[in-house]
C-alpha cells in the first residue's frame, strides 16, 4: 500500500534567513495512521505543515530541497484544487481562519472554490455540521461563538473539502478544556473512519489518540522519548 | 441572527446607490432634508437597526461634530454672526455648509443601515452577480470583517501600555501623540501577520483554485425587486432633474 505522506531529505529555509529551519526531514506516514509531532516553538513544526500542503513554496517563499509526496504524488506537481482536496489543515488561531458572516457560508467556502454543484455543497454542509455537532449554529455568526466552537467550525470548513489527510497545527492551543474535549471527540471519530491525521502539539494530554509520536528539534525528526 | 431576506441585496444596493448619489450631487439644504426624510423612511421600512449603528458609531460621532464645527469656522462667505474685532469667526453661510455636511453624513449612515439588513455574504453575491470580480468583492467583505480585529489589536496594545503603569488619562496631547506613534508599529505588524494567516487559511481551502467558483447561496430577483429598483432609479432621476431645473 502506498504511504499517505512520504518525505525524503527535506530542507527548507525562509527567504532572507541564514539557517535552514528544516534540516533533512525523512518521514513516512501510512494511510489511516495518527502521527503526533511535538517540539518547542521555532523548531519548524508549522513550517513542516506549510510544506506538506504546498503553502511552501507557493505562498511562503524560500529555498526548498528534497521531496514531499502525498499518496505517491509530488506536492510540487499538484495544483491548488488537488492540494485542498487531499490535505486539510486546521491552524492555531480560529479568528484568522473564519471570515464569513455565517457558519453555513464558512463551511461552503471551500467546496465553492472547488466548483462543486450546489446540491453537493448542501450535502457536505449537512454532513459536516452533524459530524461536529454544530447543527444548531448553522446561521450563527462565527464571531459570536466560543473559542472551542470557532475551532470546530474551522475544522468543519476543512472537512467539507473531504481531505484524506488532516493536519492539526496546534489547533487546541488557544481553547479551553471543554473545547479541547469536543475537538478530540471529532478527531477520534475521524480516526475511526480511517483518516490519516497529523497532530502538531505542545500539550501531551492531546496526544493520547496518536499511534506514534515524533520529536521535531532544530529542524530534524527524532523518536520521542518523553522530553522536548 | 437571520438577516432580512424580503428584498434581494441587489435591490438594496440600488436603493443605497440612488440615495447616496443624490446626497453627494445635491447642495441645497431643503433638497437634502427631503432626501434625509426619504432615507429615514426607507430605512424604517427595511427595519434596519439605526440606533444600534448610531450606538456603535458614537465615538466617531464626536469626530463628525468636530468636523461640522471646523467647517463652519473656516467658511468665511456670508454675513458674520460671531466676530472678534476684525476677525470673523462664524458666518451664516458657514452654518449652512456645516448643516449640509451633517445632513449628508446622516443620509450616508442611514443608507449604510439599509445595507446592514443583508449579510456581507449576500451583498458579496449581489456584487458577483453584477459581474464584479469575486476577488475584489471578497476583499471588501473581508476588510469589513477585519475592522473589529484591528480595533481589538489597538485595544490590546493600549492595555499592554497601561499595564506598564502609564495612565492614559493623565497624558498631555503631545505625550498621547508620541505614545500613539510608538504603538503604530506593533499594531500594523499584528494586522499584517493576521492578514498573512488569513490568506494561508484561504489558500489551504482552495481559494482561487479556478478562475470561477460555484455558489451555495442563490439570489433571485422577484417582481417586487424589479419594481422597487426601477422606482428608486426613476425617483432619483426625477429629484436630480427638479434640482437642476429649479
Amino acid at each position: 500500500m502506498i504511504s499517505a505522506v512520504d518525505i525524503e531529505n527535506l530542507y527548507f529555509k525562509y527567504r532572507g534567513m541564514e539557517e535552514y529551519i528544516l534540516g533533512g526531514i525523512d518521514l513516512k506516514i501510512e494511510q489511516g495512521e495518527v502521527l503526533a509531532i511535538v517540539g518547542l516553538s521555532g523548531n519548524g513544526k508549522s513550517t513542516l505543515c506549510y510544506a506538506l500542503n504546498g503553502i511552501i513554496p507557493n505562498t511562503l517563499k524560500g529555498e526548498l530541497r528534497g521531496n514531499i509526496k502525498i499518496f505517491d504524488q509530488h506536492v510540487k506537481d499538484m495544483n491548488r484544487a488537488e492540494l485542498a482536496s487531499k490535505i486539510g489543515v486546521v491552524f492555531q488561531d480560529p479568528d484568522t481562519q473564519l471570515f464569513s458572516p455565517t457558519v453555513e457560508d464558512e463551511i461552503a467556502f471551500g467546496p465553492e472554490n472547488l466548483c462543486l454543484p450546489r446540491e453537493e455543497i448542501g450535502a457536505r454542509i449537512d454532513h459536516v455540521l452533524k459530524l461536529t455537532g454544530m447543527e444548531a449554529y448553522r446561521y450563527e455568526n462565527p464571531n459570536n461563538l466560543s473559542g472551542g466552537e470557532k475551532q470546530l467550525i474551522a475544522l468543519g470548513a476543512v472537512l467539507s473539502l473531504e481531505p484524506n489527510i488532516l493536519v492539526f497545527d496546534e489547533a487546541m492551543a488557544q481553547i479551553d478544556d471543554v473545547g479541547k474535549e469536543r475537538i478530540k471527540g471529532v478527531v477520534k471519530k475521524l480516526k475511526d473512519r480511517g483518516k490519516t491525521i497529523i497532530m502538531i502539539d505542545h500539550d501531551f494530554n492531546n496526544l493520547d489518540i496518536a499511534h506514534r509520536v515524533v520529536l521535531l528539534k532544530k529542524g530534524k525528526l527524532y523518536d520521542f522519548k518523553g522530553e522536548l | 441572527m437571520m438577516k432580512d431576506r424580503a428584498l434581494d441585496p441587489r435591490t438594496k444596493l440600488i436603493i443605497v446607490m440612488s440615495i447616496s448619489s443624490l446626497s453627494v450631487f445635491i447642495r441645497e439644504p431643503k433638497y437634502l432634508i427631503a432626501i434625509l426624510v426619504i432615507a429615514l423612511f426607507v430605512s424604517k421600512m427595511m427595519k434596519s437597526e439605526i440606533f444600534m449603528i448610531l450606538k456603535k458609531l458614537r465615538r466617531i460621532l464626536s469626530l463628525f461634530m468636530a468636523m461640522v464645527l471646523i467647517q463652519s469656522l473656516f467658511i468665511k462667505g456670508g454675513n458674520p454672526i460671531i466676530a472678534l474685532g476684525e476677525i470673523t469667526l462664524l458666518t451664516d453661510v458657514g452654518i449652512l455648509r456645516a448643516l449640509e455636511f451633517l445632513i449628508r453624513i446622516s443620509i450616508i449612515l442611514l443608507s449604510a443601515s439599509i445595507l446592514m439588513t443583508s449579510s456581507s455574504r449576500e451583498l458579496l453575491q449581489g456584487l458577483i452577480e453584477w459581474r464584479i470580480p469575486y476577488e475584489i468583492a471578497f476583499m471588501v467583505s473581508v476588510g469589513i470583517r477585519f475592522l473589529p480585529l484591528l480595533r481589538e489589536e489597538i485595544e490590546d496594545t493600549l492595555t499592554a501600555v497601561q499595564l506598564r503603569g502609564i495612565d492614559m488619562e493623565k497624558l498631555t496631547l503631545k505625550e498621547k501623540i508620541h505614545l500613539y506613534s510608538n504603538i503604530f508599529t506593533p499594531v500594523v505588524t499584528g494586522a499584517i501577520l493576521k492578514s498573512q494567516s488569513l490568506s494561508i487559511a484561504m489558500e489551504s481551502r482552495g481559494f482561487r483554485a479556478y478562475n470561477h467558483r460555484t455558489s451555495y447561496l442563490k439570489l433571485r430577483m422577484k417582481a417586487r425587486d424589479y419594481l422597487i429598483s426601477s422606482f428608486s432609479i426613476l425617483v432619483s432621476i426625477l429629484i436630480a432633474c427638479l434640482y437642476i431645473l429649479r
